[in-house]
């Protein structure tokens, strides 16, 4: 049985890794571009594009 | 893309805005593609949390295998999406780049984010089949057709994700990627027929055979399409994300130095509006008789 835990768990555990490591990146990139676009006077940052 | 910066001046007085139109506008997300996302992410835990209770708890033990047969749930699921899903999709986006009619850098970025996501669910697969196949074959690894072709496909799919890194133009990193994703994907078939053309370790399809004739029955089938199902979700929410992430990065990309220009401007200005690297005859809104810099000179890019 140790064998099938082994298999769920590395699975699971590098799918969810994988699935928390790509939010982290798109966050992190987004709180760039909208930090690069505020440097710009003539263009709307991207959160109230949005709205 | 605006390689031409030229028009930007370096300094000028805070007030005066940045004269540029050609910086792409940044790249928003609607919230009905955020939506559709979150559902898929959802329904994609849900099912996989569903194929672990039902692949666990509920399925009786194989007449042969014993408990082993419930690692089968989530193996060929993973294997059915690194292998036909995220590299196939990532072939024929590949085509459709080098295609001159469908040439679109699109094509592009959605190859990068299935080779990326393909290879993490490869890694699981190799992994959970070397798990499963000790207790079974007795080794961790064997020279077996499949298994060695597998784990080519993995090591071209990372070159390909090596040579993305380069840096390079746009179009010329799509191109040659385009052109290594096109040579590495004909592994793909190699490793499908694997099991038919040589004599392997490795057992033959259970699901995808020729005339897709299901080898199991009752609930372990049920279970094992579920896990199909969940982690076919679970690619198509990991492909958007990674996409999404794919646009945001080119976009700096392709941006950066007009912000960092930008940057520079505002900083070089200073709170009084004083500029030490303006030179005379400025006028008020900080450019030359030309609409040029400040001094009527251009910035150039070296």
């Amino acid at each position: 049985m140790r064998y099938i835990i082994a298999g769920y768990v590395f699975v699971l555990a590098v799918l969810a890794l994988y699935a928390v490591l790509l939010v982290w990146r798109r966050r992190r990139l987004a709180r760039d571009v909208e930090r690069a676009v505020g440097h710009r006077p003539d263009t709307v940052p991207a959160s109230e594009a949005a709205r | 893309m605006t390689s031409d910066l030229t028009a930007l001046p370096v300094s000028g007085p805070p007030a005066a805005p940045v004269p540029d139109a050609r910086v792409d506008p940044p790249p928003v997300q609607s919230s009905r593609s955020k939506l559709v996302e979150r559902v898929i992410g959802v329904t994609a835990l849900v099912g996989i949390a569903a194929t672990v209770w039902l692949g666990l708890w509920v399925t009786p033990p194989d007449k042969v295998q014993g408990d082993l047969v419930r690692l089968v749930y989530i193996h060929p699921g993973v294997a059915w999406v690194a292998l036909y899903l995220a590299f196939g999709l990532a072939a024929v986006s590949s085509l459709l780049y080098l295609w001159p009619r469908t040439r679109s850098l699109f094509w592009d970025r959605l190859a990068a984010a299935a080779v990326e996501v393909g290879v993490v669910f490869n890694i699981c697969t190799l992994v959970s089949g070397s798990i499963w196949g000790k207790p079974t074959w007795g080794v961790w690894w064997a020279w077996d057709a499949r298994l060695t072709l597998t784990a080519v496909l993995l090591v071209l799919f990372l070159g390909y994700l090596a040579l993305r890194r380069i840096p390079a133009e746009p179009e010329v990193r799509a191109r040659r990627s385009a052109f290594v994703a096109l040579f590495a994907a004909i592994d793909i078939p190699l490793v499908h027929f694997s099991v038919n053309w040589w004599n392997t370790l490795h057992q033959g399809a259970t699901v995808l055979n020729p005339g897709l004739k299901l080898k199991i029955h009752g609930s372990m089938a049920w279970t094992l399409l579920l896990g199909f199902l969940a982690l076919t979700l679970a690619f198509v929410w990991m492909l958007l994300v990674r996409y999404r992430v794919g646009v945001l990065e080119d976009w700096l990309a392709a941006n950066e130095l007009d912000f960092a220009l930008a940057e520079r401007q505002s900083e070089g200005a200073g709170p009084s509006g004083t500029d030490p690297g303006a030179g005379p005859g400025k006028g008020p809104s900080g450019e030359g008789p030309s609409g040029e810099g400040p001094t009527g000179d251009r910035v150039g890019v070296a």
